[in-house]
C-alpha cells in the first residue's frame, strides 16, 4: 500500500536510505511489489564514514532528487496464486532510471519474487535473498 | 428511417410511370367533371418489395438466435464456497458449490403455443398439501412429483427442448465448459443513496446540520423543467435482485451427490437458488458426449 | 323521591336488569317481512340414478365430469439426502489426491494429535521449486482445505511473515526444527510481532539442523 506521501527506505548503494512516494505509476491504486514510482529522495545515506570510494557512489543521487523507483518490499499482507501469504516488516525500494535499469550496484537485502513475474529480473538478480 | 427510404423512391418512379404510361395507353371514358389532377399514390408503405419487419416476433427470434443457448440449463442450491488447487500448476482458484436436488423437465413453450422455445425446468419437492390445485394438476398432467422450484430456460430451437419428465443431473455439465449463472444478490433492505448508489454524501461540518447521508439535491431548478427527472437515483430497496455472472468455469462435477463446483463467486447467500445455464460468450459445448451420458442417467 | 340507603345499595343492580331488559325483547323481535326461514338444503343427487335420466342433469353434474383426485407422482431420490455437507465432500474428493495418507492433516491437528506441529515451534518448509522457509509457528488455522499456518522469521535484518496454505501442493515438507522451549499459553502467538518479544531471527537454529541433519544422513550413507 505504498502512496503519495509514503516514506520508504532504499536499499541499494544509490546513495538515498529514505525516499518519500509522490506518484504511482501506471495503476490507480496503491502500489505493490514490482510496481514503478515516483519518489522523492528525503535521507542521503551517510557517506562520510565510508572513505572517499564510497562518496564516489553516494553522489549519484542527491537529497531533493525526483527519482524512479521500483518497490521491492511492502508491509501489506499479499497473497500468491497458490494462495500463500506473504508480508514483510517494512516498505522498501529500488532506484531506477528512465529506462528501468537499477541505478546503484548493490543490493543489501531481501526482496519479493513477485518481481519476477513483472519484468523485474535484473533487481531480483541483483538481490541477496527473495521470498 | 433508413426502411422507408427505398419505399419512398419507388413510389416516386410508379406515380412518374403512372403519368406518362397508363393516361395515353387506356382510354377510360369519363363523364362529368373531371379531375386535373391524377389521383396520389398511397402514401403508406403498402407495396411489395418493402423490407422485412424487424418488430416482428419472427424478427426477434432471428435476432436472439445467435445468443440462445443450445441447450437448457439447471436449477441448482448454492451451497458455500471453498477453493481447489490445481495440482499441477499449484495454482488456488476460489469456488461456488452448487447442489442440484431432483431436478426435471416440467414442460415446454414452443414457438406454435407461446411464441418462443423454452424449457421448463423443476428442481426440489414440495408437499402436495402445501400446493394450489392448478399447480398440482400442472405437474400431474405432466407425469411429476410436486417441485418446489420452477424455471424457464430458453434455447434456440426445438432440438433444445429436452423430453419432458427426464432428469438433468449434475453432469449435464462437462468440466471445463464455461456457463452463466443468475441469482438474486442478498437483500440489504431500504439503503440510503450513500451505500446503494456510491453517492459521496454530504460534509461533516461547514455548516451542515443533521444531512451528512443524505443526496443533497433531487434536480435542476427552473431551467431544467423544476421535476425530479425519471430515473433519479434515490435511497430505497437495496439488493435482492436478480444479477448474472458470466463466464464461470465448472471445476468438479459429482453426479451421485448432485455437486457442480463453479469457479469464482455467484450472487446471492447460502442456500439461494441458482440458474446454471451454458456460458452465451463462449463456444456451445460439445453436446454429443454430454447427451448419452444424460440420456443413459435418465 | 328520598330511597332509604338500604334501597340505594341495591340500585345498582337496576342497572343489570335494565339492560337484560333491552337486549331480550330485541332478540326476540321479528318483523314479517324479515321472518327466519332457513336456507333451503342442497338436495342430493340421487345415487345410482338409472341412465336415462342423466340427459336431464346439466353437464357439470354428470358422474363423468365429476372432479377426479389428482395424482401425485413420488419424487425420484434426492440428492440432497445423499449429500448433506457438499463443501466437506468437496473438501475430502480433493483431500485424497493431494494427502492420501491424512499425514499432513495429523501434522498440524493440534487440537486432537498431541504430537503435532504447535504455535510456538521452529519449522522449515519446503517449496516444489526449492526455496525453503524457516520461522517460528505464530498461529495454525484449522479451515478444511484452507487449513494454514502462519510462519515469522527474520532475514536480512527484515521481519518476513508467511502464511502457507497446508495442503497446497506446492509445498513439498515440512519439518519441525525445534519445539517451542517451554509451554505457551496462547494457540495465537500475535504478540511475538511486538520489538519486546520478537524471536527474531531463526536462521541460526535452523542452519544447526540441517548441519546435523546432512551430517547424520551422510554417515548413514556411508
Amino acid at each position: 500500500m505504498i502512496q503519495l506521501k509514503t516514506l520508504l527506505t532504499c536499499i541499494d548503494n544509490s546513495g538515498a536510505s529514505v525516499v518519500e512516494c509522490v506518484n504511482v505509476l501506471k495503476k490507480k491504486r496503491p502500489a505493490t511489489i514490482g510496481d514503478r514510482i515516483v519518489v522523492v529522495v528525503q535521507k542521503q545515506r551517510a557517506a562520510g564514514s565510508e572513505g572517499s570510494s564510497a562518496t564516489a557512489l553516494a553522489s549519484k543521487v542527491r537529497r531533493g532528487d525526483i527519482r524512479h523507483a521500483v518497490v521491492v518490499r511492502v508491509k501489506k499482507e499479499l497473497q500468491r496464486d497458490d494462495g500463500t501469504v506473504v508480508r514483510f516488516g517494512d516498505n522498501a525500494c529500488v532506484l531506477v532510471n528512465k529506462a528501468g535499469d537499477p541505478i546503484g550496484s548493490r543490493m543489501n537485502g531481501i526482496v519479493g519474487q513477485e518481481l519476477r513475474g513483472k519484468k523485474w529480473s535484473k533487481i531480483l538478480s541483483l538481490a541477496p535473498v527473495h521470498v | 428511417m433508413p426502411p422507408r427510404l427505398p419505399g419512398k423512391l419507388l413510389q416516386l418512379s410508379l406515380s412518374l410511370r403512372d403519368i406518362q404510361l397508363t393516361v395515353p395507353r387506356v382510354p377510360v371514358r369519363t363523364f362529368g367533371i373531371r379531375s386535373l389532377n391524377p389521383p396520389k399514390p398511397s402514401r403508406f408503405n403498402n407495396n411489395p418489395g418493402l423490407p422485412v419487419l424487424e418488430s416482428t416476433s419472427t424478427a426477434a427470434l432471428r435476432r436472439k438466435a445467435n445468443s440462445l443457448p443450445l441447450r437448457t440449463g439447471a436449477i441448482g442450491i448454492k451451497k458455500g464456497m471453498t477453493a481447489i488447487f490445481d495440482a499441477e500448476t499449484g495454482k488456488r482458484i476460489p469456488c461456488t458449490v452448487l447442489q442440484l436436488d431432483r431436478v426435471e423437465v416440467v414442460s415446454h413453450k414452443t414457438r406454435e403455443q407461446h411464441g418462443y422455445f423454452a424449457v421448463q425446468v423443476g428442481a426440489g419437492w414440495k408437499h402436495p398439501s402445501n400446493m394450489p390445485n392448478s399447480l398440482l394438476g400442472h405437474f400431474s398432467a405432466n407425469g411429476i412429483s410436486p417441485k418446489r422450484h420452477v424455471f424457464e430456460f430458453r434455447v434456440k430451437d426445438e432440438s433444445g427442448l429436452l423430453p419432458v419428465g427426464q432428469s438433468i443431473h449434475a453432469n449435464w455439465f462437462q468440466e471445463g465448459q464455461y456457463v452463466d449463472t443468475r441469482s438474486n444478490t442478498k437483500g440489504k433492505g431500504f439503503a440510503g443513496v450513500m451505500k446503494r448508489h456510491g453517492f459521496h454524501g454530504q460534509d461533516r461540518s461547514h455548516g451542515v446540520s443533521l444531512t451528512h447521508r443524505s443526496m443533497g439535491s433531487a434536480g435542476p431548478s427552473q431551467g431544467g423543467g423544476s421535476r425530479v427527472y425519471p430515473g433519479k437515483k434515490m435511497a430505497g430497496n437495496m439488493g435482492n435482485t436478480q444479477n448474472t455472472v458470466q463466464n464461470l468455469k465448472i471445476l468438479k462435477v459429482d453426479t451421485d451427490a448432485g455437486l457442480v463446483v463453479v469457479s469464482g463467486a455467484i450472487s446471492g447467500p447460502k442456500g439461494c437458488v441458482v440458474r446454471i445455464q451454458d456460458a452465451i460468450k463462449k463456444p456451445w459445448p460439445e453436446i454429443a458426449s454430454a447427451e448419452p451420458v444424460a440420456a443413459a442417467a435418465a | 323521591m328520598a330511597a332509604l340507603p338500604t334501597m340505594r345499595q341495591l340500585g345498582c343492580l337496576r342497572s343489570l336488569i335494565k339492560t337484560q331488559e333491552a337486549i331480550q325483547p330485541q332478540l326476540a323481535r321479528r318483523f314479517i317481512s324479515t321472518a327466519y326461514s332457513q336456507r333451503p338444503q342442497r338436495v342430493p343427487l340421487p345415487q345410482n340414478l338409472p341412465e336415462q335420466f342423466l340427459s336431464q342433469l346439466p353437464t357439470r353434474m354428470l358422474p363423468e365430469n365429476a372432479p377426479k383426485p389428482i395424482k401425485v407422482y413420488t419424487p425420484p431420490p434426492s440428492a440432497r439426502k445423499a449429500c448433506k455437507d457438499p463443501i466437506g465432500k468437496v473438501t475430502e474428493l480433493q483431500l485424497e489426491t493431494l494427502d492420501p495418507k491424512g499425514e499432513r492433516k495429523a501434522l498440524f491437528d493440534y487440537r486432537r494429535n498431541p504430537r503435532s506441529i504447535k504455535p510456538g515451534d521452529i519449522i522449515r518448509v519446503t517449496f516444489k521449486n526449492g526455496d525453503p522457509f524457516n520461522g517460528v509457528v505464530l498461529s495454525i488455522k484449522l479451515r478444511g482445505i484452507d487449513t494454514s499456518f502462519l510462519l515469522r522469521n527474520e532475514l536480512t535484518r527484515v521481519a518476513v511473515e508467511m502464511s502457507v496454505k497446508v495442503f497446497n501442493p506446492n509445498v513439498q515438507s515440512v519439518e519441525i526444527v525445534q519445539r517451542a522451549q517451554r509451554k505457551i499459553r496462547r494457540a495465537r502467538l500475535y504478540y511475538m510481532r511486538s520489538r519486546k518479544h520478537d524471536r527474531r531471527s531463526v536462521e541460526n537454529v535452523v542452519n544447526a539442523y540441517v548441519r546435523q541433519k546432512r551430517a547424520f544422513m551422510g554417515g548413514g550413507k556411508r
